[in-house]
């Protein structure tokens, strides 16, 4: 052992005590980074490669200070064995007949110097008690003395371990590099191999292909000068190697080509060093696991070479090339594998310096903060180049089909796989069976942007709390998941609602998850636990939140299907209503709102969610509105609706529009029922309201103009003058006709759109399987509602609106009519006196005396006339366009549209005709 | 408000105890002890049928305080001058009455009036009350449902024609809309439809409390729409004198009178359809070929489907089966509601017309006609010069004369095509 150690020249068992170690300290937990990891005693003897094996070997050397004792011995090895050396190769040579070789390997690997073991040794292990009891004091001892006794060679050759700050891997090697064998002084070089023996050659080479094999430099085989160890680019490379000039060329060749397994070594070490670093993510941990064990058999293999190549004469570079073929077969495996994670993580080319790449993700930045994380931690290696998670998974996955025909790497592979995807799993297994992410280094499929809380549900009109809180890393789903990525991604989501709320033990007991890809029950696992959560979540929602009775009870808020109460809130709050909308007062709607909601009998009464209505004034009118939205997506107004909600600007001549335009309703809903009947679905509602409100309103007005036509005397009795009965017969009819356009027309919208696509709501509200269909069909329900309320067609909308502001000018209009009859007719004015039973008319203000009855004013009747001509000839008109585009659009997109229009038609085309006679 | 007349008098109790109703305060109010208490006043001058209902099966359903018969009263012996004459006597307590009732209602929209016209107290008292009603509550709907007499056959009472024409004057006057039931045609209904050849009252008030019922179900049952009464009545009447109803119902099965068990196919057309026909109205009319409807509002109950009710409209417009109006919007209009949870019924669909039709004026006119025939032989008009109003002179009759006159030629004119725009001397006619 002595003479195989100091053979090297300089103290490779520094480094090579910190790769024993890996093996050892690898079980502890991967929290414990900070404190230096203390020496672990050998506990597994037969694993550990060389190294350890040496001391193992030693009788007695078996404490927990071992290690560090071994440290000492072994940087005082390395300048005694320099000598050691040269005393050794020759005794090799001396020794390469075959049955020395046995002989002496049987008591001790080292059995070529069996000599030399006790006297290099003994002073050593004597050493530690001169110095004081502090394992560190006798560090410091030791390389004090080691200083010394370098200074009284050349000064710059300063071989010295010492410990390096921890990085974020735990397990990765903290000693420094050693010093490369080309900056050895020239004093210290190994005889050159020109001048030996075939065999002297075979033995060197071979001896030096073993400390090759574990990454380090031989005697002659060397660095390349283009290598530079401290770099961890080059590292990640692997090591390059050259042979010194002079070997024979048969042993050249076969050892160039075993160099490879070197290079391959190296670089898939420093790979595991460098991917066990915090922010690579557990998956890159536990594949990282997965290697090292991998390694260690390895060593353990380079061990049992040494042996061999130490106690059997016939171990030839022959044999141990045959030896390490399989061996170097998996090397180019992992290495190749690593070259490919590198590459993703852009980590070969040295461009992962410059962290000004595209650090786009502010929200990660800012969701570290908010937890407390540094982000230097969390940004030291630019986020979005790291290839973790299931990028890694992936890539394993890749590289399996792609090997599908090389049995030993598809072993090898699908090992690491299984290994590699465990944490993944985990956190698939929380996810999908309780609905709780704990991703600490962002490797899950599903991302959770904690920023997006459900408090801004209320406000919130993008259904950003549902469609944004958890995403689907695209880029970062193994290949595995990916046909069953959404299922994945709702099963959680699902789950995460039903958790909040508290209401359901969503966690299943006692259940046994596949623990990873290749389990056959892997996919069923997913779609249980999505059918689970679409269970729980649906059961939730129709049962526990009664989602059905919260959406009866939109439908009698929104829709008024049972509109008495609201009939008697307009009537209370009709008066309040009529003032431009700025003027109203809101509190005092509510509290009329209030009072009519709570009047016995009602169906609101009943309601159970009645508290949850609200009123408020829109201040921009519904057309206008409408208008905007369509203009801006046309039909498809989906995503935009909630934009129109923000601009306040431009309402400059919508600012006339009085409490009635303005008039809406709003209606809170608690947590989780605001998943599906969000903000965006509510204002879909409030459109539809307020569309049903102006026909209502309007029919309103109509009736009153009815009222008032067969109340006030005017009206009622019949005049002696044929012209003005003729005239009143007009006003009669027009205004029959636009009140049976408007009982139509909300009819049609009620009854033959609202309520049967209501049915089929409700209809798919018990078949529907999952929550996000049915919030699909909540909306789609409403976008229907909508464009079969001609609400999203803005030519529809404009014609629409012309007929309605005729109609909503006509209404009162009639009122002035009645005064400007008893002026054109005061015949009219009064009942005739004196007789029983006409006893009305007392309230009229203008007393016309019975003289005056004579007097008729056949120019105003003329004037009157002609204005009930215009407005008969726009109804007419706008009803004639509107017609004309309804048969065009019942033709082209909207089928339902023909119902309506078959309606109007009934209601006009007669009347059409009446009007186009009375024109002539 | 109900104002009651012996000639139909159960009928507010017969729906007070059936329905059940979604707005039960439409027409109910609520009492301490929580029972339902029709906001109903029943009137007579004599005593003998309100003392049937105090006694009877509902006694105790009525507000006691709402009875009112006179002390001393012995009833309007068919006088419509007589009823008329007593409304003042009674005045007061009757509207102290009345304003109790509508203080405590809500949202009072107005009144519906039950009475005949051919007797003393329906016609007479009636008409007295709706003048004052109308005096008292300007804004206020009046809606009466009145039973006209069978003009078919000669009545039990001589004098139905004097107390018709006086009483139509009111109804076209004072009342804002007018559902016309006809005894002939109810006795006829009930003979045809439930193979009851005799009807008792009993009978006939049990279909037109079903009528009434069904119109009032959309207040009752709020939908979409026309949840109140000036909305249902407003569609329908477009000018203010043509506001007499006539009503269809169907299918009237054994649920409602025993003695009809019948089954039937009840689909949203074959009820529309049935809406229809003459045979199925409450009125006896002789349909002409100008005749045609001013508008139509069927009240489908029970469970159809709107896309039925379309389609029905289509077909019932492509057969022509129903004429209308040929200057006005012409449309029948659908009100779907829901059938009482209370009344299991064997059909699925029921339904009722609520029609503005032109042929009633030939009700008017028969009436007129057998009117004028007393009048003159200036027949029994004795008892009439007795009351006040006709000491000096029959004025009165003339005046109520020409009003119907009136109101028949209006709705003569409604079946012509110009209504609007007639012609100088067709104008000058009318």
């Amino acid at each position: 052992m002595a003479s195989t150690g100091s053979s090297r020249g300089y103290p490779p068992e520094s480094s090579r005590r910190g790769t024993a170690r890996d093996p050892t300290t690898r079980p502890r937990s991967n929290t414990d980074r900070t404190a230096p990891p203390p020496p672990q005693p050998q506990a597994q003897p037969t694993a550990v490669p060389t190294g350890s094996r040496r001391t193992t070997n030693r009788p007695g050397a078996g404490g927990s200070v071992i290690g560090e004792k071994r440290t000492t011995e072994r940087t005082h090895i390395t300048e005694t064995t320099i000598t050691g050396r040269r005393v050794k190769s020759p005794s090799r040579e001396k020794n390469a007949s075959p049955n020395v070789a046995v002989g002496g390997g049987r008591g001790t690997p080292l059995g070529t110097a069996p000599t030399h073991m006790p006297s290099l040794h003994r002073p050593i292990e004597q050493e530690p008690p001169r110095t004081d009891g502090s394992r560190w004091g006798r560090r410091r001892a030791n390389e004090e003395r080691l200083s010394n006794i370098f200074e009284r060679r050349t000064a710059p050759w300063n071989p010295e371990a010492t410990l390096i700050p921890p990085t974020t891997a735990p397990l990765a090697s903290r000693i420094s590099i050693p010093p490369l064998a080309s900056q050895m002084p020239p004093s210290k070089r190994p005889p050159p191999l020109e001048h030996m023996t075939l065999e002297l050659q075979e033995a060197s080479i071979l001896e030096d292909l073993l400390f090759v094999f574990m990454g380090y430099e031989g005697q002659y085989v060397r660095f390349h000068e283009t290598y530079n160890p401290a770099l961890e680019p080059d590292r990640l490379a692997g090591p390059t190697f050259r042979i010194v000039s002079g070997l024979d060329p048969s042993l050249r060749d076969l050892s160039t080509a075993m160099l490879k397994m070197a290079t391959h070594y190296g670089a898939v070490e420093a790979f595991v060093e460098v991917q066990s670093r915090e922010e690579f993510g557990a998956v890159n941990h536990a594949l990282c696991a997965a290697i090292r064990k991998l390694l260690r058999d390895y060593l353990v293999l380079i061990a049992q070479l040494e042996h061999q190549f130490l106690t059997s004469p016939s171990f030839t570079l022959h044999i141990l090339h045959l030896h390490t073929l399989p061996t170097c077969h998996m090397m180019f495996q992992l290495y190749s594998l690593a070259r490919e994670m590198l590459r993703r993580n852009s980590m070969l080319e040295d461009d992962n310096d410059d962290s000004v790449d595209d650090y786009d993700d502010v929200e990660n930045i800012l969701e570290s903060l908010r937890e407390g994380g540094d982000i230097a931690g969390a940004s030291g290696v630019p986020g979005a180049k790291i290839c973790k998670g299931g990028s890694v998974l992936g890539l394993l996955t890749h590289r399996l089909a792609s090997m599908a025909g090389d049995p030993a790497a598809r072993s090898l592979l699908s090992m690491l796989l299984r290994e590699a995807s465990r944490p993944y799993m985990n956190m698939l297994n929380e996810w999908l069976h309780h609905g709780m992410i704990r991703d600490p280094h962002a490797e899950f499929l599903v991302k959770e942007q904690k920023s997006i809380k459900r408090e801004r549900l209320e406000e919130d009109y993008t259904d950003e709390y549902w469609e944004k809180r958890y995403t689907v890393r695209d880029g970062d789903v193994p290949p595995q998941l990916e046909a069953v990525k959404e299922k994945v991604l709702l099963a959680g989501k699902y789950l995460n609602v039903v958790r909040e709320c508290g209401g359901v033990d969503v966690s299943k007991t006692g259940k046994d998850v596949p623990q990873s890809f290749d389990d056959i029950r892997f996919l069923e696992n997913v779609n249980s636990a999505y059918a689970h959560a679409n269970e729980s979540l649906l059961q939730l929602l129709l049962t526990t939140h009664a989602l059905p009775a919260r959406l009866r009870s939109l439908k009698h808020y929104f829709f008024l299907d049972r509109s008495d109460f609201f009939s008697y809130f307009l009537e209370l709050a009709g008066p309040e209503l009529a003032k431009p909308a700025k003027k109203v007062n809101v509190g005092k709607l509510q509290s009329l709102l209030d009072l009519a909601l709570r009047q016995p009998g009602s169906i609101a009464a009943s309601d159970p969610f009645k508290e949850d209505v609200k009123v408020q004034m829109n201040e921009v009118g519904l057309t206008k509105w409408l208008m905007r939205v369509v203009s801006v997506s046309g039909i498809d107004e989906g995503a935009t609706l909630e934009e129109q909600r923000a601009p306040v600007a431009s309402i400059e001549d919508d600012k006339l529009i009085i409490g009635f335009n303005a008039l809406e309703l709003d209606y809170s809903v608690p947590f989780p029922l605001s998943l599906v009947i969000s903000r965006k679905t509510v204002l879909r509602y409030q459109l539809l309201f307020r569309y049903l409100l102006s026909l209502r309103h309007l029919e309103t007005l109509l009736v009153q103009a009815w009222q008032d036509h067969n109340k006030l005397h005017t009206w009622k009795h019949k005049s002696e003058h044929p012209q003005v009965e003729l005239w009143k017969r007009r006003v009669w009819t027009l205004r029959a006709r636009m009140l049976v356009f408007v009982q139509q027309l909300l009819y049609f919208c009620t009854s033959e759109v609202v309520e049967p696509n209501w049915n089929a709501l409700m209809r798919r509200l018990g078949e529907v399987k999952t929550v996000d269909e049915l919030m699909q069909d909540h909306v789609d329900f409403l976008d229907t509602c909508l464009k079969e309320c001609m609400l999203t067609n803005s030519k529809l909308l404009k014609i629409h609106a012309k007929i309605m502001l005729t109609c909503t000018l006509f209404a009162p209009y009639t009122a002035n009519l009645s005064k400007a009859l008893m002026i054109a007719d005061p015949g009219l004015a009064l009942p005739k006196p004196g007789r029983p039973g006409n006893r009305y008319g007392s309230g009229h203000a203008v007393p016309m005396e019975v003289a005056e009855e004579e007097r008729f004013d056949q120019a105003r009747l003329d004037k009157l006339g002609d204005n009930v001509a215009k407005y008969e000839e726009n109804f007419s008109r706008h009803l004639k366009i509107l017609l004309d585009a309804l048969n065009y659009y019942a033709a082209t997109e909207t089928v339902v549209l023909l119902g309506l229009c078959a309606r109007l038609s009934t209601a006009s085309n007669e009347a059409d005709s009446g009007g186009t006679v009375m024109m002539g | 408000m109900v104002g009651q007349e012996h000639g139909i008098s159960p009928d507010g109790n017969l729906e007070a105890v059936e329905e059940g109703t979604d707005r039960k305060d439409v027409f109910f109010y609520q009492s301490d002890d929580t029972r339902y208490i029709p906001r109903a006043i029943l009137l007579d001058l004599e005593p003998r049928v309100i003392h049937g209902i105090q006694t009877g099966p509902y006694k105790n359903i009525y507000n006691p305080e709402n009875f009112h018969v006179p002390k001393h009263g012995s009833g309007a012996g068919n006088n419509w001058a007589a009823g008329y004459a007593a409304g003042d006597s009674v005045y007061e307590e009757v509207m102290e009455m009345i304003e109790r009732e509508a203080d405590g209602s809500d949202s009072l929209e107005g009144f519906m009036l039950l009475h005949s016209i051919a007797g003393g107290t329906g016609s007479g008292l009636g008409s007295f009350l709706l003048e004052r009603l109308n005096d008292r509550f300007p804004k206020k709907l009046i809606q009466t449902y009145s039973v006209f007499p069978d003009t078919q056959s000669v009545g039990d009472v001589v004098v139905q024609p004097y107390n018709s024409i006086l009483a139509m004057r009111r109804l076209t006057q004072n009342a804002d809309s007018v559902v016309v039931l006809d005894n002939g045609a109810l006795t006829r209904i009930a003979a045809d439809r439930l193979h009851v050849q005799e009807p008792s009252f009993a009978q006939t008030n049990q279909l037109v409390s079903t009528v009434m019922a069904a119109s009032t179900t959309t207040l009752r049952y709020p939908g979409y729409m026309h949840n109140d009464l000036v909305g249902i009545i407003a569609s329908l009447i477009p000018t203010p004198r043509c506001h007499f109803l006539m009503t269809s119902y169907t299918p009237f099965t054994g649920d409602i009178v025993d003695q009809g068990k019948t089954v039937r196919k009840t689909t949203v057309l074959d009820v529309m359809r049935r809406l229809l026909q003459p045979k199925n109205r409450m009125v006896m009319t002789n349909t002409t070929k100008n005749s045609c409807y001013i508008s139509i509002l069927n009240i489908i109950q029970g469970e159809a489907d709107p896309t039925d009710v379309h389609k029905s409209l289509l077909r019932i417009r492509e057969r022509r089966l129903a004429t209308f109006i040929p200057w006005g919007p012409a449309s029948i209009q659908v009100a779907l509601t829901k059938k009482s949870p209370h009344m299991p019924m064997s059909h699925r669909v029921s339904g009722l017309m609520l029609a503005n039709h032109t042929s009633i004026a030939t009700l008017f006119k028969r009436i007129l006609g057998q009117y004028d025939r007393l009048r003159e032989r200036n027949a029994f008009l004795a008892q009439y010069k007795k009351e006040p109003m006709f000491e000096n002179d029959l004025e009165e009759f003339d005046e109520s004369r020409a009003v119907v006159a009136d109101l028949i030629a209006e709705y003569e004119a409604a079946e012509s095509s110009d209504y609007l725009n007639p012609s100088p001397e067709k104008a000058s006619e009318s």
